[in-house]
């Protein structure tokens, strides 16, 4: 799994990329946190390429929205792929985040 | 003693090839160049010996060629004392020592009153000087060499040598120088004045001359007759053309022809059968006489093979001490290796305090020493760390299996579970992966109510293990008090949301079939939706939760729903351990495969159904590591009966 941070305009971009599996979850864990810790306001997920997320790794998603909850920040998603989108629909996480198609309409939405 | 491959061979086979390949390359350019400068220097000695040689012998032959030219001088003033001139041959023989004889030969008949012959002559005889007149009918003196070849040529003329018959063999050469006369105004030759010469001092000065071991010089003739020789049997015998040709030696022949055109040289000489040998030759100043200086090849460079035979010997001597002397050092140094070893492999065996060969040196050796110390500790202390965290973890290990054995134990996997209750009938298993899991699955009976539950915590080993213990019991307790499975999904979501630090999250679905009515009240916290199969062989997925996962909100709003159960109809329940199972290729087992084999075993016990499935994932999972836990579960509704 391999975690890159650019900031556009107001917003940080998080690129996820590979596979967020239980064993690697820990890691990108404390790499998110960090990233959380800095109080960025608005913050994206860009899971273009996040092939594979295990229940693990939506944790790490639910702590940066609980995160970004209690400071009043805004946390996008965007560029789910398909098997991905699933499971958030699955376990109702799709309910619980703005989930968007692509970059360019989180940035704008 | 030296092993071949072992260091100390390797190193005195390295040491010796590089030394003996020096002293090849030093021995063969000493040799070259000491043989070029023992042959210059032998050129020269040889050279040197011949014109000292020659020198002597001018200084003993130039004096005498003066007297027959003074006397020749003393003939041409007129008139001439004939009685006189017997004393003055006299005198000349007694006055010189080498001087055999003397003689002034006049032309037949020049003194008409002294006959055809006149030749006043002196000669010795034992310690006397006697004199004679030369000629008679029996000695024809103008016919003789000495007389007629010094008259044709116009000047004086030494004799080749020749024995003297006439006075104890002895070897002579004469010197003849013409005298003139004027006869009527005309330079007229008038005779011959000679001395003879007594040759045997030539011998004393040329056999004088040594080089090498047997070296020697000799004297030719200007006819090429050996003058002297060492062997006496060559002198005065025959000529080097007739040598030449008895022996099949043309080099003779050439040498002969350079002497008489007055050519000295320095050559290779090898008479037939003969060692090859080295000569210089050259003519003396005086005449065609010539002094040979010869030497024989292998004397030249004798002490150069003597000196080549005791350096190869030193040198082979040193070899010796350098291997002996190498193989020493070598095998001092190298000796500890051998200990180390051997109590390398003392200490594999597991002896760490095995005792190092001692070290007294502080070369590599010590460091090796040290290091092979500080390893004994390390490994001791190793081994004792090991043997503590094997048996720490051997203790977590044996607690780990009992936390899953407790776990394991919180669900019911009796089956059938409920032998007196036919409406309903069920199977289930939970597979785990090989540490402990966070699936669960629960079914009781409550008030002819029957209560199912399958859930999945996120995450693994302990924290998801114990986050599941918490689930199960939180769900036994509240659904005594609760009866709807939205108020227990609430009461669970907030009892488990409450100071969930972790974040932890468990996906949940919850059914709750009346028995007497067969309706089954649902909820589902963003679980796998579970499969419905229908007698009449219809398979459909249950719609997708409307809720998310337990524990993540206190104040979630969970939505219940409903469905009218039918004799025969099953529920088939599962966690994301069946339809996300990998294989090594990392493809997913997949809702499409999983339905497809539900569809082809709908009408199957829920026994045979859950192995089939099991079998199935197993197989498509083959040698790649079971990563999550694997549960099923599968309810058969017989009916209100």
């Amino acid at each position: 799994m391999n975690v890159t941070v650019i900031t556009k305009d107001e917003h940080t971009v998080v690129a996820l990329r590979g596979r967020l599996d239980t064993t690697q979850a820990d890691a990108v864990e404390k790499e998110v946190v960090e990233i959380l810790d800095q109080k960025h306001s608005h913050i994206i997920f860009d899971c273009k390429e996040m092939d594979y997320i295990s229940s693990s790794g939506l944790r790490i998603f639910l702590i940066a929205q609980k995160r970004m909850m209690a400071t009043g920040g805004q946390l996008k998603l965007c560029s789910l792929q398909a098997g991905i989108q699933e499971i958030f629909d699955m376990s109702g996480f799709s309910m619980i985040f703005s989930i968007f198609p692509d970059l360019e309409s989180a940035l704008n939405g | 003693m030296i092993k071949k491959n072992s260091l100390s061979f390797r190193i005195i086979s390295h040491v010796l090839a590089i030394t003996v390949f020096l002293f090849v390359v030093i021995i063969s350019f000493n040799y070259y160049y000491s043989r070029t400068t023992i042959k210059e220097s032998a050129t020269e000695n040889a050279i040197f010996l011949a014109n000292n040689t020659v020198a002597k012998i001018e200084q003993i032959l130039q004096p005498m060629e003066k007297i027959p030219a003074m006397v020749a001088a003393l003939m041409e003033v007129q008139p001439i004392d004939r009685d006189s001139l017997f004393r003055i041959v006299k005198a000349i023989v007694e006055n010189n020592e080498t001087i055999y004889g003397a003689a002034i030969a006049f032309e037949p008949g020049f003194f008409p009153e002294k006959g055809r012959y006149f030749a006043p002559y002196a000669y010795r005889d034992g310690d006397q000087v006697e004199t004679m007149s030369l000629g008679g009918q029996h000695y024809e003196y103008f016919f003789m060499d000495w007389y007629q070849i010094p008259k044709m040529l116009n000047r004086p003329y030494w004799t080749e040598p020749y024995f003297d018959e006439g006075g104890g063999n002895q070897l002579m050469a004469t010197f003849s120088v013409p005298f003139y006369q004027i006869i009527n105004g005309e330079r007229t030759f008038a005779g011959i004045a000679t001395v003879d010469l007594d040759l045997d001092w030539l011998t004393d000065i040329v056999s004088e001359v040594k080089i090498f071991e047997s070296g020697y010089a000799f004297m030719l003739s200007g006819n090429g007759m050996a003058v002297t020789h060492p062997d006496r049997t060559m002198i005065m015998n025959k000529s080097v053309y007739s040598n030449a040709e008895e022996w099949n030696a043309p080099i003779l022949r050439e040498i002969g022809r350079d002497l008489r055109e007055g050519i000295s040289r320095f050559r290779e000489y090898q008479l037939p059968g003969r060692a090859n040998s080295w000569i210089y030759y050259r003519n003396l100043d005086s005449n065609l006489w010539a002094i040979a200086v010869v030497f024989p090849d292998k004397e030249m460079f004798a002490e150069l093979h003597r000196m080549g035979t005791i350096i190869i010997s030193l040198f082979i001597l040193g070899l010796i001490l350098l291997t002996m002397s190498t193989a020493g050092i070598v095998n001092r140094l190298a000796s500890p290796l051998a200990h180390f070893a051997d109590s390398a492999r003392t200490i594999a065996n597991g002896h760490f305090d095995q005792k190092l060969p001692e070290i007294k040196t502080k070369d590599e050796m010590k460091e090796l020493h040290d290091a092979f110390s500080h390893m004994q500790d390390e490994l001791a202390r190793y081994v004792v760390n090991l043997k503590e965290t094997t048996a720490a973890k051997e203790k977590i290990e044996s607690e780990l299996r009992i936390a899953r054995e407790i776990q394991m134990a919180m669900i019911p996997h009796s089956f059938p579970p409920f032998p007196d209750l036919p409406q309903i009938d069920l199977y289930a298993i939970l597979r785990s992966a090989k540490e402990v899991g966070g699936d669960l699955y629960d079914f009781f009976m409550i008030d002819k109510r029957f209560y199912f539950a399958i859930g999945d915590v996120s995450g693994k080993g302990v924290p998801a293990s114990l986050f599941m213990a918490v689930t199960r019991t939180l769900l036994r307790s509240i659904a005594d008090k609760e009866s709807s499975a939205k108020g227990i999904m609430e009461g669970l979501n907030k009892s488990l949301a409450s100071n969930n630090e972790s974040n932890m999250f468990v996906t949940f679905f919850l059914g709750i079939i009346d028995l007497r009515t067969g309706i089954m009240q649902y909820a589902n916290a963003g679980h796998n939706p579970p499969v419905i199969i229908k007698p009449d062989g219809q398979v459909r997925m249950f719609d997708k939760a409307k809720a998310i996962p337990l524990g993540l909100f206190e104040d979630f709003d969970f939505p219940e729903l409903s469905l009218q159960l039918n004799e025969g109809d099953k529920i088939f329940a599962y966690t994301d351990g069946v339809n996300e199972a990998e294989n090594q290729q990392e493809e997913l087992f997949g809702d499409d495969r999983m339905l497809h084999i539900i569809q082809q075993n709908r009408d199957k016990h829920p026994k045979e159904l859950i192995l089939h499935l099991e079998e199935a994932v197993l197989s498509f999972v083959n040698d790649h590591t079971q990563s999550d836990d694997i549960t099923m579960m599968t309810i058969l509704y017989n009916g209100k009966t």
